[in-house]
């Protein structure tokens, strides 16, 4: 008895571990009507991330060319932030140790005080975190847009506030998007568990077809 | 069993003289400091970040320097710190809304579980640098 139970116990884990689920598509979605075969259909489009155009750590530009059909995580942060930035960074050298040399993962770190993070600034904060600057990249460019991107490209929030200790108030999540720029998840990025949580949604991410 | 255990205890407790138990209070109360305003940027373990923020782990400059953190914490510090071998270059900010006698328990709690061996400074001491800190 005891034996047929541990069997099926065992048999109830493995189909628990063994079912992969699929990831949400955030975002609003649009139906179109579109003809196939001559027949009227009717589709869904899916919100995707705005067209874009930074520059890197090394004044490479960074467009939305730049990560077509690669699956990325954008986060925003500065510098001089004394507050969640250090644990988020912490967090994110995890993610890029373990997708290290991955043509197809890229993780973008933008700034969210274009004026003092200057390039050279990023330059030296992305040699001191151990980054490659090809893989994970640290991004500037006009404040408005960066901010504009933030709340309108990956649901984030971004702006000054000279209450907040830094004076910027910003959100710690890291926003993973898929190879047609859909947002696919946002996790907390000062969250051990939760990053790891990321890190199995991505495995998952490479599988889908 | 249990009733040695509590009378062990006991005797732990009552061979404490009233300065150590006022020091592991003030060890205490300096933990949970630091974990609210270093540990963002030192992490809870010390380690600090890649060569962004330098640890305090077993820290050579922490431990040749142990005289100088009372005030290192209260007005920040600003330039390139040597720890362990490597030069660091970012800012620290001075500690704001926090009192001398909070930074001190967090200078007793840093002292005490950082460095390889720990360190340990007197109250006069940590006063008085704290009243003369440039």
């Amino acid at each position: 008895m005891q034996k047929v139970l541990g069997f099926i116990g065992f048999s109830l884990m493995f189909v628990a571990c063994s079912h992969d689920h699929s990831l949400p598509i955030l975002g609003n979605r649009t139906p179109i009507e579109k003809m196939v075969d001559g027949k009227m259909v009717v589709d869904t489009e899916y919100a995707t991330v705005p067209d874009f155009f930074f520059l890197n750590q090394d004044s490479i530009a960074v467009t939305q060319e730049t990560v077509k059909g690669k699956i990325y995580i954008a986060d925003f942060f500065f510098v001089t932030c004394p507050t969640i930035c250090p644990i988020m960074k912490k967090q994110m050298i995890r993610v890029f140790e373990k997708y290290k040399g991955d043509t197809n993962m890229l993780l973008l770190s933008h700034t969210i005080d274009p004026e003092h993070d200057t390039i050279a600034l990023l330059k030296d904060y992305s040699t001191r975190l151990g980054s490659d600057g090809k893989q994970w990249m640290f991004l500037t460019g006009n404040r408005e847009a960066i901010y504009d991107m933030a709340e309108k490209g990956y649901y984030a929030t971004a702006m000054p506030d000279s209450t907040e200790p830094g004076g910027y108030v910003h959100s710690g999540g890291f926003i993973l998007v898929d190879g047609l720029r859909r947002v696919r998840g946002i996790y907390n990025g000062t969250d051990e568990a939760e990053v790891t949580h990321l890190m199995d949604d991505i495995d998952v991410l490479k599988k889908e077809k | 069993m249990r009733i040695i255990f509590q009378y062990l205890m006991l005797v732990f407790l009552f061979s404490c003289s009233d300065s150590e138990l006022v020091s592991m209070k003030q060890i205490s109360n300096g933990a949970q400091l630091y974990k609210s305003h270093c540990a963002n940027c030192h992490q809870d373990n010390g380690s600090g970040l890649a060569k962004l923020i330098p640890p305090l782990q077993h820290a050579d400059y922490l431990s040749k320097n142990a005289k100088q953190l009372p005030c290192l914490i209260k007005n920040g510090y600003k330039g390139i710190m040597n720890v362990n071998g490597i030069a660091y270059n970012m800012e620290m900010p001075a500690a704001r809304g926090i009192t001398d006698k909070e930074i001190a328990d967090i200078c007793l709690y840093v002292l005490q579980k950082f460095p390889e061996k720990p360190i340990q400074l007197a109250d006069s001491v940590i006063d008085n640098q704290l009243q003369n800190c440039e």
